[in-house]
């Protein structure tokens, strides 16, 4: 009957489907299956938060809204963050929680408003009915790029604001205010300016919904320059539920107008403070208005009021004391007298971008810097830094090739740092190495020496760090006589030589070389940009000067020497010239003319110069600050005579980096403003890699060629490791048609290593480490859903070892065997013996894993070896498992001992129960056999303090550990410890082989005699084999 | 034999493609029509489940017992100990003190809160309408590689800290087969707070009239904690009523 149904069931499944061919394609989550990325952080410099949230009623629930690493939940009153955001562009602009139902829905604006250089760009609006688990995309944002402003009606849940920032570099019409009253299902745009005018702030009334104030901000930035403000910025203000505006400016500077932020006081919702950025510097500040904006009167304009109003223009007013303001700012800043005079707030990360305070004591804050999310129970006055946030954001990331290999990078104002791929215990933040400061960028390791090169924004600082001396030196190129001046990227690339160690290249419009590490250098080219005037004005920032240098143009932004021959140079500039040298430096060509399909003056991104020919090199260019979000990704094999695009539909927004691998030059790894994406056919196809990697903007990957392991630098998410990309290799047409494919097995390394590891507490973010286990990869066509399916492992004569649990993924599957067997069978006790948990590591040697799949069985062999680093002998490694395995049979010679004497004592019991003439055979018996078991094991106390004297068993088992668990062979204290309890044990068995002659052979005789079952027990290999 | 047939229109569905769109009841429907049929689930009111549970390298045998009225007890024989890591007697979730191996009441909060969840002792769509839960088909997603649909269950809410709190999971049915292969919920209380885990459900076997799940893998955040197999299941046995209750000291 039940097949019936089963069978009925799939039919009537089957006649509502459409058919056609199934064609299985080399991309998609499929491919990859449960190959999982890493991602390690760090966490300990945290990075650039944009937003934060409270509850309206539960104290212990915040939302931060970060710059590139999505949006982050705490239900912990801000001790802990979690994300809740991985799948979607991790850019935020605003979170919202709906104070009609502020357990289940929450808004998130995507695209960051605080417009600096770097930011990451957002791709609309999203709503989740269920506390954040999961999110749906609202129809019609798509094109906002930055969401400002999300405010909802506090009775009405389905009425709801939306103050779109809009396109940083670009013209939009998306700009403006939008307002929904079905819970957003349809908009209407009820604000708008122009295509240069966004929306910088949307407040709503407290006490009156229908009550709106909208700061529109004319804003733009190219890659060359940042202007803020003009005729079109101003505030507005709205009494009709956003049907009209009007302009509210009685009180504020004449003239142009740039960004302005805006707050109402909730406890006195009259009073109305605005930060304005305006043209002149006496009347750029903090304004209050008491009468909802009629009428404004400057209070305040200091340094904290009008620093950087483009990065810091958020203020806060106090839910409880309307006098009480804070304010964004370099250090950020509080006012308790309505705004007249100010205090910074307490040591922390600088660059604040929001506060929040505790909605029942304003004494608890939570700040947003650029540097993490810190908390003050003191009003501001100390800061501690939340420890779980791994949001920094790198602009470059390499890799060395030590054991463990280590992690180089630089993080937008977070410095510049190196940290291992693992480490014991986790990679905590103590294993991260500061080795510059300021903004850091780039950061190479010396081919050879423990030295590396590391710099700051523009090149102010080019530092050759020692270390193992723990020295800097400056190297920065410096203008020479006759030179002119140099321009260095914000982000300005270096690059050092497979071919010469000490060789160390700079860019600015000029590349540089040294041969000594930076001690002298030469100019081995001309100007390599297009040196257009136009885009070196360096007065940037419009109404507010902001020349920072982030905005230095036309540049070298990155160099590749090729790996194949030394002379082979290329370079690729900001303003999208692609110059390439094939005598060192003597004579140099703009290849990008020959470009097909890409605008003009694209920025150079990355260039691969690559191991699979000399003329073969990979070019990204990315178009976006010009507003251009296509991405450009090419490939030449002439030395850049032709290009061909690798650009698929599969690939949704621009691109910064490309790696492509050592061997199959038909894999590569793309690094694009929504993730990472990998290719295994050339470009043809491009498969989303999402398996713990979120959508966040990979600005830099690296392959570290002994591990194979992909190594992401993401701009908002720090570290992201795809271990052991190796297998990616082999996939190839033919075996996607195979139900179960085997890929090769990389040897399986035994590490020896047996440290301490683990400072950090719960509170903090620990990286996760590869792992040492061997890895078993396989490809299932289809997912194993119905029928048995086992992985075990077995050696080459069939004997298992051990089972695994196999994955059943469609796609790839990956299985890690840690080289050991089951722990032993224990003699049943009172307590635990935890010795007892203890497997033994199997001997180097070749292995078989065999999957069972229904019927069928699939199986592959592997090596599993010893760490070449040992300093351990052969013939100790021999002791060591001999050992191991001696004492692993004595523990169960001693479990099947107990057996015994535990079957023999309840069938005596159950006599005695039974006919109470039994008790004079099997009354001694018992006696004797009790006796003999208190020696043996232990029969009472329990597993903490009240823990009994180790006995036999619990002797055994922690001198079985001690030496299953090493490497090396016993010790003489161990080995003569050993003969001691085996001595004790021999002793054990006399004495059972005694009572049993003596009392057992008497009461099995009654047995009999009384036509009672006699014993039996089982086989030692049934016993072993029973699950308990 | 069964399941040969079984596999084998499993086969023929992978060549036939993916279905066209349907609701999420009609989903749960043809999940338990293809399982055995809603009377083979419904008559069941007891299961004693036997197998291994492995964490890390670890492996412990244990035994579940379940009852369709709510009772679930597990219990662990390791070492000639028996200790149950896990119990709830319908009103009091208990466990086994690792340290004084001695039974504790678990606190209030999670008894209650476990009363609720005990609804789906046999399963979380049996009968689920009369037990208040609303279904919402999400859409469609890619899961263990595999095209499944998406249905996010809503359950009466659970107080974590005093605080009431969503009760939600999200459930992946396999487009072909109709059964679940992967669910995924918040852990809603303790330090944990907030993380995601998975359980992935595979080798489905025949059990009594029912096909059940035999192996589950629950993941935390994406990495692998815990895996059970299951090597047998008895429907409807009898089961000593003691093992659900408390002992006394």
């Amino acid at each position: 009957m039940k097949t019936k149904n089963i069978f009925f069931g799939l039919c009537v499944a089957a006649l509502s489907i459409p058919i056609h061919a199934q064609e299985i394609k080399l991309k998609g989550k499929e491919l990859f299956g449960d190959m999982t990325a890493r991602q390690i952080g760090p966490a300990l410099m945290s990075g650039r938060i944009i937003d934060l949230e409270t509850h309206p009623e539960n104290a212990q629930v915040i939302y931060a809204g970060t710059a590139g690493g999505g949006v982050w939940k705490s239900q912990d009153g801000g001790a802990s963050y979690a994300p809740i955001f991985d799948d979607h562009l991790q850019s935020i602009g605003q979170v919202a929680i709906d104070p009609t139902d502020p357990d289940q829905t929450v808004w998130v604006g995507t695209g960051e408003i605080w417009t600096r250089n770097s930011v990451s760009v957002g791709d609309g609006l999203y709503k989740s009915t269920d506390g954040g688990a999961n999110w749906n995309k609202i129809t019609g944002f798509d094109n906002s790029e930055r969401i400002s402003s999300i405010e909802i009606h506090p009775e009405d849940g389905d009425t709801v604001y939306v103050g779109v920032l809009g396109a940083l570099w670009s013209d939009s019409e998306d700009r403006g205010v939008y307002k929904t009253t079905d819970g957003g299902k349809t908009w209407n745009k009820v604000l708008y300016i122009d295509k240069d005018t966004g929306v910088a702030d949307l407040i709503m009334d407290p006490s009156n919904p229908d009550v709106l104030y909208a700061s529109m901000w004319e804003h733009r930035r190219t890659a060359w320059n940042f202007n803020s403000g003009g005729e079109k910025s101003g505030l507005y203000k709205s009494t009709d539920g956003g049907a009209t505006w009007n302009k509210i400016h009685n009180g504020f500077p004449e003239g142009k107008l740039g960004r302005i932020g805006v707050a109402v006081a909730p406890s006195n919702p009259e009073r109305v403070y605005a930060v304005v950025e305006s043209e002149k510097d006496e009347d750029k500040g903090l304004y209050r208005s008491e009468d909802g904006g009629a009428s404004w009167k400057q209070t305040n304009n200091d340094f904290s009021l009008t620093v950087r109003p483009f990065y810091f223009s958020k203020i806060v007013v106090d839910p409880k004391n309307p006098d009480v303001i804070v304010k964004g700012g370099l250090s950020g800043s509080i006012s308790r007298d309505g705004g007249n005079t100010f205090k910074a707030l307490g040591n922390m990360h600088s660059d604040i971008h929001d506060i929040v305070f505790d909605i029942n004591n304003s004494d608890m804050m939570h700040v947003g810097t650029d540097g993490g999310v810190y908390r003050s129970w003191n009003g501001g006055t100390t800061m501690e830094i939340v420890d779980n946030l791994p949001l920094s954001q790198f602009y470059h990331i390499s890799v060395d090739d030590a054991t463990p290999y280590r992690i180089y990078g630089g993080l937008q104002d977070n410095g510049s740092w190196y940290g291992p791929s693992s480490s014991p215990g986790g990679i905590e933040a103590r294993d991260w190495v500061r080795v510059g400061v300021g903004d850091g960028f780039r950061v190479l390791k010396h081919p050879t020496k423990e030295i590396l090169y590391s710099e700051m924004q523009g090149a102010e600082n080019v530092w050759r760090y020692d270390m193992e001396r723990n020295y800097t030196k400056n190297v920065k190129p410096l203008p020479a006589k006759n030179s002119a001046d140099l321009r260095f990227n914000w982000n300005a690339p270096m690059a050092v030589s497979v071919h010469q160690p000490d060789r160390f290249y700079m860019g600015s419009q000029f590349l540089h070389r040294s041969e000594d590490m930076g001690d002298t250098w030469k100019v081995i080219s001309p100007d390599l940009t297009t040196n257009d005037p136009a885009k070196q004005d360096k007065n940037s920032g419009g109404l507010s000067a902001d020349n920072s240098g982030a905005e230095t143009h036309t540049t070298i932004f990155t160099i590749a020497e090729s790996p194949l021959n030394e002379n082979v140079i290329w370079v690729g500039t900001d303003d999208g010239n692609v110059q390439l040298t094939k005598d060192g430096g003597q004579n140099w060509t703009n290849v990008v003319a020959n470009v097909p399909g890409l605008p003009a003056h694209t920025w150079v991104y990355h260039i691969e110069a690559s191991v699979h020919g000399e003329g073969t090199a990979y070019a990204v260019f990315d178009g976006h600050a010009s507003g251009d979000m296509t991405p450009y990704v090419y490939k030449t094999t002439d030395y850049g005579q032709s290009w061909k695009s690798l650009v698929t539909d599969d690939l949704k927004m621009f691109a910064r980096n490309i790696q492509e691998d050592y061997e199959n030059e038909n894999l590569l790894f793309l690094g694009a403003e929504d993730g990472l994406y990998i290719t295994v056919d050339g470009g043809q196809n491009w498969s989303h890699f999402t398996n713990n990697f979120p959508p966040v903007a990979v600005h830099f990957l690296d392959l570290q060629k002994q591990t194979n392991d992909l190594v992401a630098g993401t701009h908002g998410r720090g570290v992201i490791i795809v271990d052991d990309i190796s297998i990616l290799r082999d996939v190839k047409p033919e075996i996607l048609y195979k139900d179960v494919h085997f890929f090769d097995v990389e040897p399986g390394v035994m590490v020896e290593e047996g440290g301490f590891g683990g400072g950090s507490t719960e509170l903090q973010f620990v990286g996760p480490n590869p792992g040492t286990s061997v890895a078993i990869k396989y490809y299932l066509k289809k997912r194993h859903t119905f029928g048995k399916m086992a992985l075990e492992i077995q050696d080459m004569q069939g004997n298992t070892i051990t089972e695994l649990g196999a994955g059943k993924s469609k796609g790839i599957n990956i299985v890690t065997w840690n080289y050991t067997s089951k722990p032993p069978k224990m003699a049943a006790a009172k307590t635990f013996a935890f010795g007892g948990f203890t497997p033994v590591r199997v001997p180097a040697g070749t292995y078989k894993a065999v999957l069972t799949k229904g019927k069928k069985t699939y199986e592959t062999t592997f090596e599993v070896k010893n760490d070449p680093k040992s300093f351990i002998s052969a013939k100790e490694r021999e002791a060591q498992y001999k050992t191991s395995r001696q004492l692993f049979d004595v523990q169960e010679d001693l479990a099947y001992m107990v057996y015994q004497i535990n079957h023999i004592m309840t069938k005596a019991k159950d006599a005695i129960n039974a006919n109470n003439k039994a008790k004079k055979v099997a009354q001694p018996l018992i006696d004797e056999l009790d006796a003999l078991k208190n020696t043996l094991v232990v029969t009472t106390g329990d597993n903490y303090v009240g823990t009994a004297p180790p006995q036999l068993r619990e002797k055994l088992s922690a001198l079985y550990s001690d030496v299953a668990a090493n490497f090396e062979a016993p010790s003489a204290a161990q080995i003569e410890n050993i003969n001691l309890l085996m001595a004790r044990f021999n002793e054990a068995k006399q004495s059972f082989e005694t009572i049993k002659k003596k009392r057992l052979t008497k009461f099995e005789k009654y047995l009999a005699k009384s036509e009672m079952q006699p014993i039996e027990f089982q086989t030692k290999e049934e016993f072993v084999d029973t699950k308990e | 034999m069964k399941t040969v047939k079984l596999l084998a229109v499993a086969f023929f569905l992978a060549f036939a493609g993916i279905s066209n769109a349907q609701t999420a009841e009609e989903i749960v429907e043809n999940y338990f029509e293809n399982t055995g049929g809603l009377d083979a689930w419904n008559n069941i009111n007891a299961m004693v489940l036997t197998g291994q549970a492995g964490m890390g390298p670890q492996e412990f045998p244990y035994t579940q017992y379940v009852t369709s009225d709510g009772k679930m007890a597990i219990q662990i024989s390791l070492q000639g100990q028996t200790f149950t890591p896990q119990a709830f007697d319908g009103e009091q979730m208990w466990a086994t003190n690792f340290q004084t191996q001695k039974a504790e009441a678990m606190d209030a909060e999670t008894s209650a809160n476990f009363k609720i969840q005990s609804k789906d002792m046999i399963d979380t769509f049996l009968n689920y309408k009369e037990k208040g839960y609303t279904l919402e088909l999400q859409g469609s997603e890619t899961v263990e590689g595999t095209d499944a649909f998406k249905i996010l269950v809503t359950k009466q809410p659970v107080i974590v800290d005093g605080e009431e709190v969503a009760n939600t999971a999200t459930f992946y049915f396999d487009k072909e087969s109709f059964v679940p292969i992967m669910s995924e919920a918040a852990v809603t209380s303790g330090p944990q707070k907030g993380m995601m885990t998975q359980t992935l459900y595979s080798d489905y076997l025949e059990a009594g009239d029912i096909y059940y799940p035999h192996s589950l893998t629950v993941k935390f955040n994406g990495q692998v904690g815990q895996t059970i197999k299951v090597d047998a299941i008895e429907i409807n046995p009898e089961i000593d009523e003691n093992v659900f209750l408390m002992p006394k000291q």
